[in-house]
């Protein structure tokens, strides 16, 4: 966070006016409009990057049910950093393609593309996120200013993570045992069973 | 009422108990909903979602974890990825919405046939609203039901060496009897109790299946329900009028799953299944997940439903048909359960498996399967006893022609549910 970037305000202007095309379905085998792949290799190139396409692999997705949520936000992902104060220096390029992968998939762990884009609070997250990857700070906020405020959304962030998916796993254990407690009991009084 | 038919001296051996669980408070809600289900209207039209779908799939995507991995919901309702029951096998806890109370789950069980046996949560008010679908479908037919307090409203059939049976009441219908038994021998200190528990029983409603039903016809208990419910695999129209004409009453023909409750009933009048539920929005769509035109078959794909626990978006079942609005009803026309599969002729023309329905519908099947080897022979087997084999070749080589290679089988039984059609031949899955 040693440079400072763009004021904070432009980049959460830019996301409440992602274009409906980044805001489409993502391609998934032969499902969606959007080829997330094209779109990232493209904001790569316009940066000044020639990236391999095997290294984008994952974000070609396989199963609509499973990659569809984090295509999505990478595709929301790449609107931001297309903005033409972003600048991808060669030493950040993995950052990036980190955001990209595997920020994606922990953020659709607990949200969605439309709470990034609606939501005023996922929004800075998404938009301090962006500029940590490229070494940035907000213009106008010192070193520790944004540290200080990136850290409390990063944790923020974790709780988020671990309360969503330890919820989800313990009632899944919940209603799994609850089910194995009735199994020998049968569903009851049915007028007609299948 | 438990205890008469419990201790009825023709009474079976009960093996198991159940009961329906709902809490005092509930079941008033259940009188609710049971009379919402017989008077809603059902007002869509094909390929266009009701106005409920899409607030319904946003609690969905909101509210339980199997969704909420979609992400943020699409602009088209067709752009939804599509569930099959290999996803509710193997994650069927994750679509529990979070606001259910888990101590107030029961499971609903099924075997299946697609090797994908499921495990569903369901609770009792889910099973309390199976009866408002049921007076819905009765309606159609002429039937409202009467039978109250220390009557038989209902009892369940089964013919299997071990079945799970059990006495209960209905509470929506002042604690009317509920007894699900077993024609098999094995459960009943002498076979000949089976018709005179019936008889003494009177039940106002027997539900069972094909099979049951003809074990039925063959004890010929002297007994005047109002009206047979057949779900569970197909009920031939030749067995169906044989009942029909035995009893009686209408034998209604339901199209029931246990992952959505009865779905449709089968009305001649309106040339198929007609849909009874409100809540309950259907798509017929193609490979790909598109929904064909309106008219065209493809596979029955359920969005919505009544149980809370389990909602769905976009389930295919697996089931093919058409769908039409036909007047006042949504028709499911030329329902088949699983994809259709295609046979070779000697000729080398091929037949879709909807065809050979056609041809036996005039014999009183209970059951049948149809495979066709590598070579292009034909075996069929069926369970009928009042059929013979050289009929059902006749009706088959109508069809087929008398050149195709073909062999009939008459067999006991199958085991409960059967894939009915098959095929070992390159290109029969149509």
């Amino acid at each position: 966070m040693k440079n400072e970037g763009p004021p904070l305000q432009q980049l959460l202007h830019r996301i409440t006016a992602t274009p409906p095309d980044f805001m489409a379905e993502p391609r998934i085998g032969n499902k969606g409009d959007v080829h997330t792949v094209a779109v990232v290799r493209d904001l790569l190139a316009a940066k000044g990057h020639i990236v391999d396409i095997a290294q984008l692999s994952v974000l070609a997705g396989r199963d609509v049910k499973t990659d569809r949520n984090r295509l999505s936000i990478a595709l929301l992902m790449s609107w931001l950093l297309a903005d033409a104060a972003l600048i991808v220096e060669r030493q950040h390029l993995t950052d990036v393609l980190t955001l990209l992968n595997e920020d994606a998939a922990r953020l659709a762990a607990y949200t969605n593309s439309r709470q990034l884009f609606e939501d005023p609070e996922r929004r800075e997250e998404l938009a301090r996120l962006t500029l940590s990857k490229l070494d940035l700070r907000p213009a106008g906020e010192t070193v520790a200013q944004a540290q200080d405020r990136f850290t409390s959304i990063s944790s923020l962030e974790r709780a988020r993570l671990l309360a969503a998916s330890q919820k989800a796993e313990e009632r899944a254990r919940a209603i799994r045992e609850q089910l194995a407690k009735q199994a020998a009991e049968e569903s009851a009084n049915k007028w007609t069973r299948e | 009422m438990l205890a008469l038919l419990r201790e009825h001296p023709n009474a079976p051996i009960y093996r198991n108990h159940s009961g329906h669980r709902l809490a005092p408070e509930e079941v008033e809600r259940a009188r609710q909903l049971e009379d919402e289900a017989v008077r809603a209207e059902i007002d869509w039209h094909p390929n266009q979602p009701p106005q409920w779908v899409k607030p319904f799939v946003e609690r969905c995507l909101a509210t339980s974890p199997f969704y909420r991995r979609y992400g943020a919901m699409p602009r088209a309702f067709t752009q939804l990825p599509t569930l099959t029951r290999e996803d509710l096998a193997r994650d069927m806890p994750y679509f529990v919405p979070d606001e259910v109370d888990v101590e107030r789950l029961i499971n609903f069980r099924t075997s299946g046939t697609s090797g994908h046996p499921l495990l569903l949560a369901s609770h009792p008010l889910v099973a309390a609203q199976y009866l408002g679908y049921h007076k819905r479908a009765l309606r159609r037919f002429g039937v409202r039901l009467r039978h109250g307090r220390d009557q038989v409203g209902v009892i369940l059939l089964g013919v299997q060496s071990i079945c799970f049976t059990y006495v209960s009441i209905t509470p929506t219908m002042d604690d009317s009897g509920l007894a699900k038994i077993n024609l098999h021998p094995n459960d009943w200190r002498s076979p000949d109790d089976r018709a005179k528990y019936l008889e003494a029983m009177q039940p106002e409603v027997i539900a069972g299946d094909p099979i049951s039903f003809a074990a039925l016809l063959d004890i010929d208990p002297r007994i005047q329900p109002a009206a047979l419910l057949s779900t569970s695999m197909t009920l031939m129209p030749a067995l169906c009028d044989r009942l029909r004409a035995r009893y009686g009453c209408p034998v209604l023909d339901l199209y029931s799953m246990n992952e959505a409750g009865p779905i449709a009933v089968f009305d001649s009048a309106a040339g198929g299944h007609v849909l009874l539920q409100q809540r309950m929005y259907i798509e017929i769509l193609d490979d790909d997940d598109q929904p064909v035109a309106t008219g065209q078959r493809g596979e029955v794909t359920l969005t919505g439903g009544f149980n809370f626990c389990l909602p769905l978006v976009r389930y295919r079942t697996g089931d093919h048909a058409a769908l039409e609005r036909r007047g006042g009803d949504l028709v499911l026309i030329g329902l088949e359960g699983r994809p259709p599969v295609k046979y070779r002729r000697h000729d080398g023309r091929w037949l879709n498996n909807i065809e050979i329905t056609h041809a036996l519908r005039p014999l009183p099947l209970v059951q049948f399967s149809v495979h066709q080897d590598a070579s292009g022979h034909i075996a069929v087997d069926f369970v009928g006893a009042s059929v013979a084999e050289s009929e059902v070749e006749h009706a088959l080589q109508m069809l087929l022609g008398t050149e195709t290679s073909l062999r009939v089988r008459r067999v006991a039984g199958f085991d409960r549910k059967i894939i009915q059609y098959t095929s070992a031949l390159p290109g029969a899955q149509a």
